[in-house]
């Protein structure tokens, strides 16, 4: 039987370092997959992957095992997102960056053109300001349950609930505005 | 029920997470209630429109970096460790160990890339013989469990080059222990794909004198259909001259299901093992 997240970081922390490789095997896609959502940009989120597993080694002796692997990980992941975020646009400060919405940034290349659909959605998401992108990314890719999300935001159940019920919302009107329909 | 307090499970409904007496208040409130019923539709369309963003690959350059960046954390640590003067100490170098021997050139092509990349990952620490060789028989261990763990997490994922990577791992590995041999086994018997198959061969011609793996492979002549891979059996059996193989071959040659290319090999095979 393979052995558990939980059981493979414990022993990252106790040294055994070379463990991490399998998580990485484990984690590298859903992680590049985080942050291509939150950033749209290829390159940047293969250097956040790396930032992560770069982290996860200098924090290790901080892991304590008592919640879920995944959700610690996602703690790491989010702080190196929002230290990207920083260097960025280093002049704004932070509660402002997340209220605004996202420069579009770069042009999508061809692949991501392919498919029109989800280069629409992809749009529609990248116009949401990036808070609320963070939770939808959350709530519907990266399979963490809502009291997990809560954890990982700090907040109360109810809170990511209400904010997931507005975000989605508020994709849906980008959604159609994009797509030429009427919004709602 | 308000509308609010309904508003409040929507985020549940569309999980999947509602049980199934909320779930039934849900849809009798939306039944009578025409705001709520447009807010749910709009949140499952959008909900069902999120799931066409495909999931996509990281370029094969990020395990690259990361095992660059494990070997350089994992070179590190003992130095700090250690007493001051011997912290220095020889990196790696030298002859890297040819770990995966391809018997088919052809076939080497087609993934020589896949297993370029899997070496410099698997391989960030194959040292040579001037390195530290206490350090090489302290992390000799370390480094083949490392690789079978990675080997068997590779062979589990959805994706095909991701198996044969996975295969590329195990195949670096000195003495596999029961867990990756049966990885194999099962790549070889029932992975979908052929160029798994393949190479699943390939790595046991690595393990050829391990117990158990020329039965396994006797076994396997009578499950495979895809020509390419009972080639590859048959070359590899009668590589190793397993006596064993001949009723097989017969078996194969008179059930006369075999195409005529393996038909004519199974037929050499069988002259040249009895």
């Amino acid at each position: 039987m393979s052995p558990t997240d939980n059981e493979l970081m414990t022993e990252v922390r106790d040294g055994r370092v070379e463990r991490l490789a399998v998580l990485f095997e484990r984690y590298q896609t859903m992680l590049y997959n985080f942050f291509l959502r939150l950033t749209g940009n290829r390159a940047a989120s293969e250097d956040l992957v790396q930032e992560v597993f770069m982290r996860v080694l200098k924090y290790r002796a901080g892991y304590l095992g008592d919640s879920r692997f995944n959700v610690w990980l996602f703690q790491i992941a989010r702080n190196a997102h929002i230290d990207h975020l920083r260097k960025q646009k280093g002049d704004l400060p932070l509660d402002e960056q997340f209220a605004e919405a996202p420069d579009r940034g770069p042009l999508p290349d061809a692949a991501y053109e392919a498919d029109r659909e989800a280069e629409l959605v992809r749009r529609a998401l990248d116009r949401l300001p990036v808070r609320k992108r963070e939770i939808l990314v959350l709530f519907r890719f990266q399979n963490l349950k809502l009291r997990e999300i809560a954890e990982l935001l700090g907040c109360q159940v109810g809170t990511v609930k209400a904010q997931a019920h507005r975000a989605l919302k508020d994709l849906g009107r980008i959604y159609l505005e994009l797509a030429g329909g009427k919004a709602s | 029920m308000t509308c609010e307090r309904i508003q409040e499970k929507f985020s549940d409904y569309l999980t999947g997470d509602l049980d199934a007496g909320s779930r039934r208040r849900v849809q009798a409130h939306i039944a009578g209630c025409a705001a709520c019923r447009a807010d749910l539709e709009d949140l499952t369309m959008v909900w069902a429109k999120l799931g066409v963003l495909p999931e996509e690959q990281p370029g094969p350059g990020l395990r690259h970096r990361f095992y660059g960046l494990l070997e350089d954390y994992k070179n590190a640590l003992p130095a700090a460790e250690r007493p001051a003067g011997q912290a220095e100490r020889a990196r790696p170098s030298g002859s890297r160990r040819e770990w995966f021997i391809f018997r088919r050139p052809a076939f080497a092509a087609s993934f020589a890339s896949l297993l370029l990349l899997a070496g410099l990952g698997a391989g960030w620490f194959l040292a040579g013989g001037r390195a530290d060789a206490g350090r090489l028989t302290l992390l000799s261990r370390e480094v083949q469990n490392m690789r079978q763990e990675v080997a068997l997490a590779l062979l589990d994922r959805s994706s095909a080059a991701d198996r044969i990577m996975g295969i590329g791992y195990s195949a670096s590995v000195d003495k596999p222990d029961g867990r990756t041999l049966e990885a194999l086994f099962e790549a070889l018997d029932r992975d979908p794909s052929p160029n798994v198959r393949l190479a699943a061969v390939d790595a046991l011609y690595l393990f050829r004198n391990t117990p158990g793996v020329r039965e396994s492979l006797v076994r396997s002549l009578g499950v495979q259909t895809y020509p390419l891979v009972q080639i590859a059996l048959i070359d590899f059996l009668v590589d190793v001259r397993e006596e064993r193989a001949a009723e097989a071959l017969k078996r194969l040659i008179e059930a006369g299901e075999l195409t005529p290319e393996v038909k004519k090999r199974a037929e050499q095979g069988l002259q040249q093992i009895i």
